[in-house]
This record gives structure tokens, C-alpha cells and sequence, in this order.
């Protein structure tokens, strides 16, 4: 077994860091578009108000995970 | 000659199926690769040794969808007619639903931003349904690879790099040799495929510079509207409300990267799954996930634009405001 | 950041590019089209606007109308009632006149009738009175005097007056 390199170690954060970025936001949204269709279930005339601010949550939301991506592309490629 | 829907569809497929078949003989095809940067297709100004203004394989994409939209606005109100028809009635019909959609979120401001949010939408849509047609991405040049300009692949930058030694790309030059004797990589040694076309919201600097003007339009609208008061959301000697404030104004400089990245990340990210998935199993896999970037790329376009709105609203409105609000009606 | 394919150049092309297309859009899309869409809104509000003056128009002129027939009809029928009172005056007063002439000629012909009964009787009365002195002078002739021939006709006639 060949021994840990650094590039080795790279590559394990690279995936570490989008991965566990990738947690909260999943859960998040989850919960953002869960509350989103229960506000529709129970007033459905507000449909496209609701929708456009869960899309607003979700962009919120997914910023946390993509901040995680960008974390991971500059571990991958060695700006960091 | 006539054709029925199905006869079409069938030349149709079988057009695209030859055009498919020759460029896999006539264009040359190389390794796939990751590329975070667009790459440069020559110099206006500059060298491979020294890129000042390269002009890279973005660029291409980005003047299509100048000429389209700016094509299609033109001969959508060169004759206006008050009883719309075709072209001018579906971009009527876009605008006014922008239009009301922005108005919903800020009726106040929405006279006054709809340029800016619009073109966001529109422009980031056709660079995002752009970037999505076959072709963009793989179709492209063979050049000689300079490690300044040209990209590295994940695998090729972790690689040891010598002197000689492989290209980036690869791990080793032993792979590197596999490649290239491969009949799918007709580019020839040291060089790798270039491609001619690459979406601009995959490409950092469109999404930076999006991202730049839409900050620049908040803030400039916050100090138009709250004057001083705008800087005081964020400094105060208020108390607890000065540590908010505080993070507030972090909140308010992560919004521009916010923005970049957002774009950013979820194209390109949308560009590797299908690159990934299109290497895995070439023939049905990719075509659900074809339909989901389809989405995302509406979406995108969507939240930055209708983002870009709702910070609007965030910024001119001031907390003195909604301290105003919850005072007591007598005082008045 | 080269790395990321960040360019200072390439960032600015993209900047002044994205400014370029939200100033000619603005200028060639959003406010052509925005102003037609306000244009088309009043044209609308205004059609619908004359639409109402139109059906408020024809309204007025429908109660009018109604209004002229209702009092063509009150008129039409004040007309007729007149003239069925004239007719009835008029009936009534050629019924009292016929009645009249009838009752006129009935008495007339009574009269005449009378007259004529009386001049009959007054016929019969002389002719008898001539039957009866004829035929007294026979019975009697000579004997008699001219005095007790008139009491003789007196004395007949009152007679003849009480059968009578």
C-alpha cells in the first residue's frame, strides 16, 4: 500500500469539503420547500408569491453548499 | 415536399445523427477535461507566456448571445403594432410577466431596476441554455498546452509535475501515452483539445462582473435612498444593534461572491455531472439530467435576478424605518 | 486567483460587454416594449370607458324609447276611450231620438186612429140616425109632425150614445 501523499490528502479534502457542504443545505431546502408546500396545501391562491420566495430560500440556502464547492476547487487545485 | 411530424422527426434525427458521425471524423477530438478557467483560443494582446488580454473560448458564446438577444429585441419592436403578433408578442409577453414578477417583490423600484434585472435574466438565461447544447464543450482545437493559460485537470495538478514530464492532464506519462493512443484522441501528443465554446457562466469572470454590477446597482440604490443613514445600518453605537450591524455589513460584502459563485458553481457543477455521467454511460443516462440543467439553468437566471431585486428592497429599506413602523400610532 | 481563470481583462471585456446589452436592450426592448404595454392598458381602459358611455347611451336612449311608447300607448288608448264615450253619447242620443220619433209616430197614429174612429162613429151615427128617421117616417108617415120627428131622432141618439 503506497503511503498518504499530499496529493492524496488533497484529494480527501477536495471531497471533504463539498461533501459536508453538502449536508445542511440538502436538510435546509428540504425544510424550505416542505414549508413552502404546506403554505400552499393551506392558501393555494398565494402559490406564485410562495414559490418565488422559496426560490429565494433555496438560493440562500444552496449558497452555503456552493461555497463549500468553491472551498473544494481550491483545495483541488492548490490555491489553497 | 410534405412531411409528416413523424417523417420529419425521423430526417431530423437522422441529420443530426450524420453530422454527429462526420465531426467525429472531420473535427478533432481529444480528452475530455475538467476545466475550472476558460482557455484562451488566441491572443488579442499578449503570448501563451504572457496572456494580458487573451481572447478565451467564453468570449464565443458570449457575442452569440449579444447577437441573439439584441437580434431578437430588434426585430421584435422594429415594427410595433398595438395588436402584437408572433416575435413581439412572446417578448411582450416575457417582459410584462418579468416585469410583474419583479413588481411583486419591490413595486416601488421595479421602474427604475427592471433594465438591469431583466438583461440579468434574459442574458444569463441564453449563456446558461447556450452552454447546454451539444457541442459547446467538445467541440474544439487541438494547442499546444502552456501551463499558464491552460487549465489542469484535479488528477493532472495533484500529479508530480517535472520538467517534460506529462501534461497536467494525467497522472503520469504512462497514461498519458494510453491516451493518446487512443482512436477517440485524434489531438496529438503535448497538445490537448481547446474548446471553441464554453458558456460565460462558467466562466468566472462573466459571473464576477454580473455579480460586480448587480452590487455596485444595491448599494448605489441604498446611499441614494438612505443617504447617510444607509452606512449607519452597519455602524452604529446602538448597543447589541452594533454587533448586528457588524455582521450585517460582512453579510452585505459576502453577497458579491455570493452571487459569483452561485452562478458559477452550479453550471459548471451541471457541466461536470454531464460530462461525468456522458463517460459513465454515454447513451440514456445523461438525458434526465439534460432535462434537470435545463431547469437549473432557468432557475439561475431566475435567482439572480429576482435576488438582485429583493436586495434592493433589503437596502433601502432603513431601520429607522421599521423602528418608525412600531411606534405607537399616538405619537404622531 | 489564476487558478480560478481570473483576469482583470477579461472581467473588464465582460463588465463593459454586459453594460453594452443593458443599454441598447433597455433602449431597443425594455422601453419600447414597456410603453406599448401602457399604451395598450389606456387604450383598453379608454375603449372600455367608451364602451360604458355607449351602453349608458343606449340605456338612455331605451327609456326614452320606452318613455315614447308608454305615452303613445297612454295617448292611443286616452284617444279610444274618448271616442267610445263620444260613440256611447252618441248611441245613447240617437236611441233617445229614435225612441222619441217612435213614441212621436205611436202617438200620431193613436191620434189618427181616433180621429178616424171618431169620424167613423160620427159617419155611423149620421148614417144611422138617416137609417133610423127613414125608417121611422116610413113606419109613421104622415101621422107624425115634424115636432115629434126631431124628439123621435133625439131620443135614438142618446139612446145609441149609452150603448155606445
Amino acid at each position: 500500500m503506497e503511503a498518504m501523499t499530499d496529493a492524496g490528502l488533497r484529494l480527501i479534502g477536495t471531497a471533504l469539503a463539498i461533501g459536508l457542504a453538502a449536508i445542511g443545505p440538502g436538510i435546509g431546502i428540504g425544510i424550505i420547500v416542505s414549508g413552502a408546500l404546506q403554505a400552499i396545501g393551506r392558501n393555494p391562491e398565494t402559490q406564485n408569491t410562495v414559490v418565488t420566495y422559496m426560490f429565494i430560500g433555496i438560493a440562500f440556502t444552496e449558497a452555503l453548499a456552493i461555497f463549500g464547492l468553491v472551498i473544494s476547487f481550491l483545495i483541488g487545485f492548490g490555491v489553497l | 415536399m410534405t412531411l409528416t411530424p413523424r417523417n420529419r422527426n425521423i430526417a431530423i434525427g437522422l441529420v443530426v445523427l450524420s453530422v454527429a458521425i462526420a465531426s467525429m471524423f472531420c473535427l478533432p477530438t481529444g480528452e475530455p477535461h475538467v476545466e475550472v478557467k476558460a482557455e484562451p483560443l488566441f491572443f488579442l494582446i499578449g503570448s501563451p507566456e504572457n496572456p494580458f488580454f487573451p481572447f478565451v473560448n467564453s468570449f464565443t458564446i458570449m457575442l452569440i448571445a449579444d447577437v441573439l438577444l439584441i437580434g431578437l429585441a430588434f426585430a421584435a419592436t422594429r415594427n410595433m403594432q398595438m395588436v402584437p403578433r408572433g416575435l413581439q408578442n412572446a417578448l411582450e409577453m416575457a417582459v410584462e410577466a418579468l416585469y410583474n414578477l419583479f413588481a411583486t417583490i419591490n413595486r416601488e423600484y421595479v421602474a427604475r431596476a427592471f433594465p438591469l434585472v431583466a438583461t440579468i435574466f434574459f442574458y444569463v438565461l441564453f449563456a446558461n441554455l447556450l452552454g447546454l447544447i451539444p457541442g459547446v464543450g467538445s467541440i474544439g482545437v487541438c494547442q499546444e498546452y502552456h501551463h499558464d493559460t491552460h487549465g489542469t485537470s484535479l488528477t493532472g495538478r495533484l500529479a508530480a509535475r517535472e520538467p517534460g514530464g506529462a501534461l497536467p492532464l494525467y497522472a503520469s506519462a504512462e497514461e498519458e501515452g494510453a491516451a493518446h493512443g487512443n482512436a477517440y484522441n485524434t489531438c496529438p501528443a503535448g497538445t490537448i483539445l481547446v474548446p471553441l465554446f464554453r458558456t460565460p457562466s462558467a466562466d468566472l469572470n462573466f459571473t464576477l462582473a454580473l455579480a460586480t454590477l448587480a452590487w455596485v446597482y444595491i448599494e448605489y440604490q441604498g446611499f441614494k435612498v438612505l443617504g447617510r443613514g444607509y452606512l449607519k445600518k452597519f455602524f452604529n453605537t446602538n448597543g447589541i444593534m452594533s454587533v448586528v450591524g457588524i455582521f450585517e455589513f460582512i453579510g452585505e460584502l459576502v453577497k458579491l461572491p455570493a452571487f459569483m459563485f452561485r452562478l458559477f458553481g452550479n453550471i459548471f457543477a451541471g457541466e461536470v455531472v454531464l460530462v461525468v455521467l456522458a463517460f459513465l454511460i454515454p447513451l440514456f443516462l445523461p438525458m434526465p439530467l439534460y432535462v434537470f440543467e435545463l431547469f437549473v439553468s432557468f432557475i439561475q437566471a431566475f435567482i439572480f435576478a429576482v435576488l438582485t431585486m429583493a436586495f434592493i428592497t433589503v437596502a433601502t429599506t432603513g431601520h429607522e424605518e421599521e423602528h418608525h413602523e412600531g411606534q405607537p400610532s399616538a405619537a404622531h | 486567483m489564476g487558478e480560478l481563470g481570473l483576469n482583470l481583462n477579461l472581467f473588464l471585456t465582460q463588465l463593459i460587454n454586459f453594460g453594452v446589452v443593458v443599454t441598447v436592450l433597455s433602449y431597443l426592448l425594455y422601453k419600447p416594449v414597456l410603453n406599448m404595454l401602457r399604451e395598450r392598458t389606456e387604450r383598453i381602459e379608454q375603449s372600455l370607458q367608451e364602451a360604458d358611455q355607449v351602453k349608458q347611451q343606449l340605456a338612455n336612449a331605451r327609456r326614452d324609447y320606452d318613455a315614447e311608447i308608454a305615452r303613445a300607448r297612454q295617448e292611443a288608448a286616452g284617444i279610444l276611450s274618448q271616442a267610445q264615450d263620444r260613440a256611447r253619447a252618441q248611441e245613447a242620443e240617437i236611441i233617445a231620438q229614435a225612441r222619441q220619433d217612435a213614441d212621436r209616430i205611436r202617438s200620431d197614429a193613436r191620434e189618427q186612429a181616433l180621429q178616424e174612429r171618431d169620424q167613423l162613429l160620427r159617419e155611423v151615427k149620421d148614417q144611422l140616425a138617416e137609417l133610423v128617421t127613414l125608417a121611422a117616417s116610413r113606419v109613421l108617415q104622415a101621422e107624425l109632425s115634424t115636432q115629434g120627428h126631431d124628439k123621435l131622432i133625439e131620443e135614438s141618439l142618446a139612446a145609441l150614445g149609452r150603448q155606445n
